[in-house]
């Protein structure tokens, strides 16, 4: 009896030791709900205090997390597949890699503020709330997809999210101005201006910073260093790499952009700054693309095999979110492998509404250039085609 | 004569008759089968979906500037910036991505045969590029800018217009920017879509003091860009990019110019004159041969060459000859270049031949999707259509007031302003 109780004890310790030496990974584990955990401290400039360094995670956040992460994940290897197969055509950004900068903005915010980033759109545009279906219909042209097959891979748009923009740095002002209009309106509402570390070196980049924080615009400018513009790394590109401090007198945070948790937590430090009128504040997301910066680009040639071998085993964004959450029992291994097949299902199916759904019309290439009353005729590409422009 | 018209109108209708229902893809195709084809209806001409085609027409091998080799367009580029670079002691490069060789390959090998201080890549930053340049060109160094697509070009249009075009005459001829270049990709290229395939030569049309020059063809581009590169002016020259690997002729290894501000002649004809630049050129020249197999019309083929200043002496000693003018272009039509054109020819060449109400047709290339099997986004600025719409384009000019129009679809004349 004693033997037993004895053994029994010495299994309970050994469990405690077994706990204590993963506190690298979790601090303590709160209920079966939740778990808190470590995460990163920022760098700060111009700032007297950063966001948390240790943060709560629910298992209802962690699941919704990791589905919208391997959401985007898959739907863009999807749209690889696509292109390879000739389905979807011209240009394609991917953004794998950078799965939790897109869902930890928006875990960060509220539905009813806005965002506006660059080509390299996808993910934003799920969390944004595009369905799998209409993004990849939209990539491959067709009726369904969310811009009726017009815009195409960098021209998505939703509600309170205006694109994905082709022209690097053009979407700093726009940010800008759909701050000034939040704080006009005075509806509490932000904007997030996302742009790459090659679109900081843009003059038009500065302009919108020092309209921003001359007129107190609440706008969190975001820079996603993925630390390539195209094949230029960024040491190449830029006098000083750390874009969090390039706000000159606009104060930033220099954030893992690997961890969704550190992501999250940024961004609603970030907002709630933005959101108590202090004016702009700029947050460089440390982050990283598996892929080329399109399709024409092998993304071999600039960087490494082994680098982004090194990134995916140890930094993935997806791997970090599964580790905590099944070392913390926030989720079973089967759990999170079954909502890996639910979301497989989901983007097979989106992918076969992609490639069956028709085309749009051609009457309708002429729609939308002016807004008009009645409709009017545009000339086609010689004098016989006319198309009628309805707007 | 209407007896004529009936016996052409049945012999085109029979032809027609057996052509393909639906046109296909003509990769080097040449002559397009369906010519002349009685759309059932002009409505079912616009629904069916046009390819991008042309054939690259090389020109024959040069025999005065001494040993060639065959180039495509983007080595004759390199050959010519190697030249460049040999030649002049303070000739730089610089732009985005250029010091690996350029994202199409114009400078592959000169950072490593003229050093990093000579061939260098600037951050994302057009308005900075350009600016930039101009102010090395006003030091009197050789300033060879790149913009890596010609959409890109729109952040450093301030400093074109209002800095570079105006220097010398605003310092009364004390500084200059003269020696500066800016090479930019341009053009359609199938799946560009909305920035990578703009013609935006008509921006720059408006604005004295630089010079815009588009090359049609490898052999034409190193002269042209040598020529851009030692002339005295701000110069924009600009690379039809669906050209960089497509065309490919024999290019003299030595350096050599070919003029700016002179239009070619490529074909003599009697009918009717057809103007282009860039690519187009590949597609009037195969209308110019349709029309001659099909039409018995006579063409004369010339290529503009250089925008601004543009050879108006050649374009109008043309239409005199011919009394009828077709300009095509890629860009969208209204401001295109061609109403430029067009106007001054029709206010500078007085002829009792002219119709002037009527002969003239300025003709552009808006949107098209792609192809039913590739389905590009439909949001392309510029395809190159069908030689097809444009030889039934020069029937109607050629013909407009001998021959009505013989089969049912086109019921109207082409509104030609």
């Amino acid at each position: 009896m004693k033997n037993m109780l004895a053994a029994f004890i010495s299994r309970v310790l050994r469990r405690v030791a077994q706990k204590s030496a993963r506190r690298v990974l979790v601090a303590s584990r709160n209920s079966s709900n939740d778990a808190t955990f470590e995460i990163k401290k920022c760098d700060l400039y111009l700032l007297e205090e950063g966001p948390p360094v240790t943060t709560v995670l629910t298992r209802a956040e962690g699941l919704k997390y990791y589905r919208m992460m391997l959401t985007v994940r898959r739907m863009e290897l999807k749209a690889d597949q696509l292109y390879k197969q000739k389905f979807i055509r011209g240009f394609c950004h991917l953004c794998d890699g950078q799965e939790a900068c897109c869902v930890g903005l928006e875990a960060g915010i509220n539905p009813s503020d806005h965002v506006i980033t660059s080509y390299r759109a996808h993910g934003v545009c799920y969390t944004r709330g595009l369905s799998v279906r209409s993004i990849l219909a939209e990539l491959t042209g067709r009726r369904g997809g969310c811009a009726k097959g017009k815009g195409g891979s960098m021209h998505m748009y939703t509600k309170n999210f205006y694109g994905g923009n082709g022209i690097v740095g053009a979407q700093g002002p726009l940010g800008a101005g759909i701050a000034l209009a939040c704080k006009y309106k005075g509806n509490d509402e932000i904007c997030l201006t996302l742009y790459g570390d090659g679109a900081a070196n843009q003059g038009q980049i500065a302009e919108a910073f020092n309209m921003a924080a001359l007129w107190k615009l609440p706008c969190v400018f975001i820079c996603e260093n993925n630390l390539y513009g195209m094949g230029t790394s960024t040491e190449r590109a830029a006098a000083i790499p750390d874009y969090y401090k390039r706000g000159n007198f606009i104060p930033g945070l220099k954030v893992d952009g690997m961890d969704v948790l550190c992501v999250r937590d940024a961004t609603k430090f970030a907002a709630d700054y933005c959101r108590s009128g202090k004016g702009p504040i700029l947050m460089e997301l440390q982050t990283y693309r598996y892929h080329g910066h399109s399709m024409s680009d092998p993304g071999v040639s600039y960087r490494t095999r082994e680098e982004i071998q090194e990134v995916r085993s140890k930094r993935d964004p997806i791997m970090i979110l599964q580790d905590r959450m099944v070392n913390s029992k926030l989720a079973t291994v089967e759990e999170l492998k079954e909502i890996g097949a639910e979301v497989r299902k989901e983007i097979d199916d989106a992918a076969q509404f992609a490639t069956t759904d028709p085309e749009p019309h051609l009457e309708e290439l002429g729609h939308h250039i002016y807004s008009s009353d009645s409709s009017f005729e545009v000339r086609g590409a010689n004098p016989w085609i006319k198309f009628k422009s309805v707007s | 004569m209407a007896l004529v018209a009936a016996a052409a109108g049945w012999l085109l209708r029979l032809r027609a008759a057996g052509a393909e229902g639906h046109w296909r893809r003509l990769r080097g195709a040449g002559l397009a089968r369906g010519f002349l084809h009685p759309a059932a209806t002009v409505e079912d001409a616009a629904q069916r979906r046009q390819v991008a085609h042309f054939t690259f027409q090389p020109d024959p091998e040069p025999r005065e500037y001494g040993q060639t080799q065959k180039m495509n367009l983007f080595q004759s580029v390199s050959s010519a910036l190697d030249n460049s670079l040999a030649k002049d002691p303070t000739a730089v490069i610089f732009g985005e991505d250029v010091a690996f060789g350029g994202v199409f390959r114009c400078t592959v090998g000169l950072r490593d045969k003229y050093g990093k201080d000579r061939v260098f890549n600037t951050p994302l930053c057009e308005q900075g590029i350009v600016g930039f340049g101009i102010g090395i060109a006003v030091t009197g160094a050789t300033a060879i800018a790149e913009i890596q697509f010609a959409d890109y070009i729109f952040p450093a249009f301030d400093q074109i217009v209002n800095e570079a075009a105006k220097y010398r005459y605003r310092s009364g001829d004390l500084f200059n920017c003269g020696s500066l270049t800016i090479r930019s990709p341009w053009g359609c290229v199938g799946h560009g879509a909305l920035y990578h395939s703009q013609s935006p030569e008509a921006f720059f049309a408006h604005c004295p003091g630089i010079k815009v020059v588009i090359p049609r063809s490898p052999f034409q581009a190193k002269g042209l860009l040598l020529s851009c590169i030692e002339d005295k002016n701000p110069c924009i020259f600009f690379e039809p990019k669906i050209l960089y690997r497509a065309a490919a002729e024999e290019v003299p290894v030595e350096p050599y110019n070919i003029p700016l501000s002179q239009a070619e002649v490529i074909q003599e004809g009697s009918d009717v004159t057809l103007v282009a630049w860039g690519t187009q050129v590949h597609v009037i020249r195969e209308v110019a041969s349709m029309a001659k197999e099909k039409l018995e019309v006579s063409c004369e083929v010339i290529d503009l060459r250089t925008i601004i200043p543009w050879d108006v002496d050649t374009i109008c000693k043309s239409v005199i000859k011919t009394g009828r003018l077709l300009i095509s272009h890629e860009a969208p039509l209204t401001g295109g270049f061609a109403s430029e054109i067009s106007s001054t020819v029709q206010a500078l060449a007085p002829s009792p031949r002219l119709e002037c109400s009527g002969a003239i047709s300025a003709h552009c290339n808006l949107c098209l999707p792609g192809s039913s099997d590739s389905p590009a986004s439909a949001s392309q600025v510029a395809v190159i259509t069908g030689t097809c719409r444009h030889t039934q384009l020069i029937f109607c000019i050629s013909s407009r007031d001998r021959v009505s129009p013989c089969w049912s679809g086109w019921s109207r004349t082409p509104d030609l302003k």
